[in-house]
């Protein structure tokens, strides 16, 4: 059995079948994981003693005949962002909590309701605040395909792990693309929810106006079965949705054909070539699984750009405020100068942009979303960038290099759409991805998409290319 | 001392209390001077009674699960 390619849904079967033990399941992991580790960065700490007694104990309850959740006994790992009881959590920073968690966060929670094991904490960009995985503090991440090239960020380690086969899937998060840029670079799949499907308790806030949790994964269908366990009410987070939580398992083989998929020519027109080559291969494939391209509009995107750094920046600002007052340089240069630009921003404007959200989401609901069921758009405007490309720290050109990075990932948080990310097809190359658009809370049609999408486009473990 | 060139920069103003080389806080400024303009334009075009709420509102009014 190779472990490396088994989704976790298939690999809590074969924990549950007996014809694995979670403890083999999890050496093997944490095997992978070092392994990964050394190529990428992608691990903050690795937690083997703890993930092999809890291995065991699911052994010890499969054996004798317990009820075993759907992920029992799988090895999982995720962004450091996350309370955990009796631990703090790095955030990626140098600035942390002062004291252990008391409470685990509610996504952790859920996943240990659920029998999955942690196995280590993963990297990230500094207080999940930068878009490429670059990190001043702790080390930047690097790609499993290629070390020299960016991993995206601000779950970087989650991605690369996953990419390389350490583990099947984890948690990110994505506030202005923080879900979907790791995906694409590391060549595998994300769903960002609607914002407000899964809980933010216990997670780190970055700007509570746009913060999304999120699973990262190479299979579609074991996004579907962690958005599944994940989402619902909580009422340690007064944001969290009360709508009731689809079967999105039960619905990953809902029919798409017929599905229309909006194309913006216009906002795709600021795409490097290859890019748009790229998005015009994979409208293909989905053309090939029944889905039919339709001509769409977004809002004015610059608008919308604009928008989110108006509520993002002074969100972000603001919870940093005291301690970039106390301890400046405990920040690395590029989350420093980003969090120094939300102080210039006034709080009528900031408010402007809240008030605004609603209207613009009725809007690109009723235009853009008028004559189409999806939308599909890049995710970076262009080619894979190096680590050394975008070492700029918190120089002149950094707000401009970001701009770029996050050109078609950050608007739609504004609007706070689901978003499903998908891998395009490398043809022996770098990996880059899409993403798919949906309507509030259609994560369900999104994921069946992804599906189709799938049987033709299967994923892959990440080796360094030759 | 640079910190003491930063403090002979600040004056009064945003961010004053924050420790900036001066050509960062002049790129900051007129970063959110660029915004500010998108801002009145939007302001413009907003009825009276938008609420910050309408969003989430509207997110769950347009469901499609």
């Amino acid at each position: 059995m190779e472990l490396e390619h088994l989704s976790a849904r298939a690999l809590a079967a074969a924990i549950r079948a007996k014809k694995i033990s979670s403890v083999e399941a999890t050496q093997a992991a944490l095997a992978r994981l070092g392994a990964a580790h050394a190529l990428t960065n992608c691990t903050l700490s690795l937690e083997a003693d703890e993930a092999l007694s809890a291995a065991s104990a699911c052994d010890r309850a499969i054996a004798a005949g317990e009820p075993a959740g759907a992920l029992a006994g799988v090895p999982l790992a995720h962004k450091d962002m996350f309370d955990r009881v009796g631990k703090i959590a790095s955030w990626g920073a140098r600035i942390r909590a002062p004291a252990p968690a008391t409470q685990d966060a509610t996504v952790i929670a859920r996943y240990k309701a659920a029998g999955a094991l942690q196995i280590a904490a993963l990297h990230l960009t500094e207080f999940a605040f930068g878009p490429t995985g670059h990190n001043y503090v702790l080390g930047h991440a690097r790609n499993p395909w290629d070390p020299t090239r960016i991993t995206g960020g601000s779950s970087a380690g989650t991605a690369a792990a996953v990419a390389y086969g350490a583990i099947p899937a984890g948690l990110g998060s994505d506030t202005g693309g923080s879900l979907r840029l790791p995906a694409a670079a590391c060549g595998i799949a994300s769903i960002k929810p609607t914002w407000g499907r899964i809980s933010r308790a216990g997670a780190m806030p970055l700007s509570p106006a746009l913060d999304t949790i999120g699973v990262i994964a190479r299979h579609v269908e074991d996004l579907a079965l962690m958005l599944g366990l994940l989402a619902g009410p909580d009422a340690r987070d007064p944001a969290a949705s009360t709508l009731p939580v689809p079967d999105y398992l039960a619905r990953l083989d809902d029919p798409v054909r017929g599905l229309r998929l909006g194309i913006d020519a216009h906002v795709i027109g600021s795409a490097h070539p290859d890019v748009q080559g790229m998005l015009q291969q994979v409208t293909k494939i989905l053309q090939g699984q029944g889905l039919v391209p339709a001509a769409c509009r977004f809002p004015d995107w610059q608008t919308l750009d604009h928008l989110v750094q108006l509520t993002q920046m002074p969100d972000c600002s603001a919870a940093h405020a005291a301690y970039l007052r106390t301890r400046p340089d405990d920040y690395g240069p590029q989350v420093r100068a980003r969090l120094e630009l939300g102080h210039f921003i006034g709080a009528v404007d900031h408010l402007t942009a809240l008030r605004a959200r609603g209207s613009y989401l009725k809007r690109t609901l009723k235009n853009t979303f008028k004559d189409i069921d999806i939308a599909i758009l890049p995710i970076f405007a262009d080619p894979l960038p190096t680590i050394a490309e975008l070492d700029i720290g918190g120089g002149p050109t950094l707000q401009a290099a970001m701009a770029r990075v996050v050109k078609y990932t950050r608007p739609i948080n504004y609007l706070g759409l689901p978003t499903l990310a998908l891998p395009v097809p490398r043809g022996g190359g770098l990996p880059n991805g899409i993403q798919l658009i949906g309507r509030p809370h259609a994560e369900a049609q999104l994921l069946a998409v992804g599906r189709a999408y799938q049987r033709e486009v299967a994923p892959e473990i990440a080796r360094p290319l030759a | 001392m640079p910190q003491q060139s930063h403090d002979a920069e600040r004056g009064p103003g945003p961010a004053a209390d924050l420790s900036m080389p001066p050509e960062r806080r002049r790129a900051a400024q007129a970063h959110a001077a660029a915004l500010a303009v998108t801002a009145a334009k939007v302001a413009a075009d907003l009825p009276l009674g938008a609420d910050v709420d309408d969003f989430r509102r509207i997110l769950t009014a347009e469901a499609r699960p």
